[in-house]
């Protein structure tokens, strides 16, 4: 099998070569008109057929690996150094990408699949397609070049075959991380295709802004698994790491945030160069630095660039990776450079009160958030390389400056759907700002006659106004859909719920954007929470008590145990609201020996208003007593409600509209001629 | 057998990448009559959107008036262009 695998990983890169090099070929005929011996159309069709094939040849390697994690294959050093005999299978089969190698060849699968469907879909715009196709083989060549000479999974184990592998890393070893990192890379290397279309349609001058309407897809899903993937990781974290928060401003967390910031400012400013023609230098560039960020995530995460909790790998790939950087970076300043002219705005921004200012004000805030985490990512590199010594930055400094951006751009979710196309009256502002401002003001009275001062400290202060923000922008989302809803009854006869439902089918990218804001909103409140996180750490021998909240914890046992893979120490508390129990928590210690190490398994009681967060430290080595810390935090819960509210939104935006003959015909009064139909159709 | 297995894996993606296809998909140049085609369907769109949030008493009358107004004199030079490139492929053809 590991034959197989390297010769397989070979193939890829000789069709990727391929691609690549008859795709050019087959475009300058075509762009200037030349043949050779083979026709261009021909030619491109086998560049075409040569990136389809890249992908079953990489699909057998990736599975070539798996194979050998789960027949105990020693004689792969990647399977010896991230696998045993005891590891359960669903963790050797996540063993693809839990070390460098294999989370390379996790890359190179997955762009090889995005590749596949692009390449599988070409009717939809051949020529651009082409264009996209060639330069996604660029990309997949830098990879497989990686896999087959820097980084190679199929490495031999030189003398003896050990018997049993080291294991694999014990903070690796949780559910979540089985889906966390395809999720993440998923992310990563999605937003590759739009850049790649993007690209092509600069290099060819593609007129008119249909690629965006081909990529919008693309780029949706590309965000929608960094979103999933950036949110488990906070779960995981929060599950393993035991330090009782979900973000600590972890190089390897920034690494991922970075382009889901830009990518963000993507989709929303692509709306403008689609309805308006604006902003194609702008929006040309956002795609090219998503695509540069995430190529920087994976360099952060697997070269050991950066000091971090979950950067697992640690080699000499990074200059690799920064001449790859510095390649994209070149050639997609030289093709603007080459082809600005072509990215003239149709339109110059009429007022700054408008939808337009409002996105490119929400571009900035993105933009200037992404450069702040950039910013105190790369600054222990490169003070390093200034003054000689590595200096960190801790979360503070990310926390003074992200919280008050999040909060200015949770203001702009609110306004934006507020506000009209070209600009906006002060008669307009006045007819639909007030209701979101008064239930935003009512909010903050609310709050504070319960007694959360503002000027009790910079925490509650922006938890006060996170909530309050909050309730303009449900105000707001929620009166677009009774207004659109109310139009739909009117003209259909249909209850207001029906009508709702019937709006967003009409025009789920409007709608399911909305959705995707409440989301977001609903986030922003579990993350208020964190200002009142308590916690408390005591020695709990058996059947002591402590308290935390309205709860109090009495330890019934402590116990240890083993099985195959790991030994574990674990408490069994039973937890009290008054003088009803209400759960039993056990959290664990445990002790990995293929490895060595040791992790922790909080045990977490979770509710819609807190956390109740438990770990235990193990012992206190002067007294030999068990110390429990117990975490009390508010409104976690929200955080993870609002991501699957946020998920839900994307599917929906994702989901074609109905059309409007099939929403008359649903409804229960006669069709209307096509003009009213169309004017019943939800905006955009 | 990894030997075996190298040769059918190259050899199935070769015949895929050259077995000949005799009719190849053209790559066809979109001109700017395509371009102005989907201009004219986006203002379409702006415009039923427009009259789906005024209806929806999200704008005042004169608003409604001046942003239908502009959006209809943007789709009319789209229309006299589209007109005009129309009339000079029928006379080239």
């Amino acid at each position: 099998m590991p034959a197989f695998g390297s010769f397989a990983l070979l193939l890829a890169l000789a069709l990727s070569g391929y691609n690549l090099l008859a795709g050019a070929i087959a475009l300058r005929q075509l762009a200037t008109g030349s043949r050779g011996r083979v026709s261009p159309e021909r030619l491109a069709e086998t560049a075409r057929r040569a990136g389809i094939g890249s992908f079953f040849a990489v699909t057998s390697a990736a599975f070539a690996l798996v194979w050998a994690a789960f027949a105990n294959d020693f004689s792969v050093s990647y399977i010896l150094h991230h696998s045993n005999r005891a590891l359960p299978g669903a963790y050797k089969f996540a063993a693809l990408w839990s070390g460098q190698e294999g989370s390379l060849l996790l890359w190179a699968w997955l762009l090889a699949a995005y590749g596949f469907v692009l390449r599988a879909r070409h009717k939809v715009d051949v020529k651009l397609t082409a264009y996209a196709s060639t330069i996604l083989s660029g990309i997949q060549i830098f990879f497989l070049l990686l896999l087959n000479f820097a980084a190679p999974p199929f490495a031999l184990v030189a003398g003896t075959i050990p018997q049993d592998g080291f294991g694999l890393n014990p903070l690796l070893q949780y559910p979540e991380m089985v889906i966390h990192p395809p999720m993440l890379y998923l992310g990563y290397v999605g937003f590759a295709v739009p850049f790649a279309f993007a690209l092509g349609a600069l290099m060819m001058r593609y007129p008119g802004d249909k690629w965006i309407h081909i990529t919008r897809r693309w780029t949706m899903v590309a965000w929608l698994f960094l979103t999933c993937g950036i949110f488990l990781g906070a779960h995981w974290a929060y599950s393993v790491l035991g330090w009782g928060g979900y973000w600590g401003w972890d190089p390897v967390e920034n690494a991922s945030l970075m382009p889901w910031l830009t990518g963000t400012a993507f989709l929303h400013s692509v709306m403008m160069q689609e309805k308006r023609g604006m902003m194609k230098n702008w929006n040309v560039w956002l795609i090219f630095s998503t695509f540069a960020l995430s190529i920087l995530g994976t360099l952060l995460t697997r070269s050991g660039l950066v000091s971090s909790v979950h950067a697992f790998a640690q080699s000499s790939i990074g200059t690799w990776f920064w001449a790859f950087l510095v390649i994209v970076l070149v050639v997609c300043l030289f093709t603007f450079i080459l082809q600005r002219d072509h990215l003239k705005s149709e339109h110059k921004l009429e007022s700054l009160v408008s939808r337009e200012s409002s996105f490119l004000f929400n571009n900035l805030v993105l933009l200037a958030a992404c450069f702040t985490v950039l910013w105190g990512t790369l600054f222990p590199v490169i003070s390093e390389y200034v003054q000689g010594n590595k200096v960190t930055v801790s979360a503070p400094f990310y926390n003074r400056v992200a919280v008050p951006i999040g909060l200015f751009l949770l203001f702009l979710t609110g306004i934006g759907p507020i506000l009209a196309w070209r600009s906006t009256s002060f008669k307009s502002i006045r007819k639909n700002f007030i209701l979101p401002a008064v239930a935003a003001l009512v909010t903050a009275i609310v709050l504070v006659a319960c007694g959360v001062y503002p000027l009790k400290d910079q925490g509650t202060f922006y938890s006060l106004m996170a909530w309050s923000l909050g309730a303009l922008v449900v105000t707001a989302v929620g009166s677009e859909f009774l207004r659109g809803a109310g139009v739909i009854s009117r003209h259909t006869g249909q209850n207001i719920f029906a009508s709702m439902i019937q709006l967003t089918r009409r025009n789920t990218r409007r709608y399911g954007g909305y959705i995707i804001h409440f989301g977001v909103v609903v986030i922003f409140i579990g993350l208020a929470g964190s200002a009142f996180d308590r916690s408390v750490e005591q020695e709990l021998n058996f059947k002591q008590s402590m308290t935390m909240g309205p709860y109090r914890l009495v330890c019934q046992d402590y116990s240890q145990d083993t099985n195959p893979n790991y030994d574990t120490e674990y408490a069994i508390l039973d937890v009290y609201r008054g003088d009803k129990k209400i759960t039993q928590l056990a959290p664990e210690k445990r002790f990995y020996q293929a490895s060595q190490t040791t992790s922790t398994i909080v045990a977490n009681h979770s509710t819609l208003a807190w956390d109740l967060y438990v770990i235990y430290a193990g012992k206190d080595p002067d007294s030999g007593q068990p110390i429990i810390k117990v975490f009390l935090n508010p409104l976690v819960a929200w955080i993870w409600i609002g991501v699957v509210i946020v998920i839900i939104g994307t599917f929906v935006a994702l989901t074609p509209n109905m059309t409007a003959a099939y929403a008359a015909s649903r409804s229960r009064l006669p069709v209307r001629e096509t003009p009213e139909m169309a004017v019943s159709k939800g905006g955009d | 057998m990894s030997t075996i297995a190298c040769g059918l894996l190259l050899i199935a993606i070769f015949i895929y990448v050259f077995y000949p296809d005799r009719h190849p998909e053209a790559q066809i140049q979109k001109t700017r009559l395509d371009f102005l085609r989907e201009r004219k369907e986006v203002l379409y769109d702006n415009l039923r959107d427009l009259n789906f949030e005024y209806r929806a008493g999200k704008y005042p009358e004169e608003d409604y008036a001046a942003q239908r107004a502009a959006l209809e004199n943007e789709a009319a030079e789209i229309m006299a262009e589209m007109d005009l490139l129309e009339r000079q492929t029928l006379h080239s053809a």
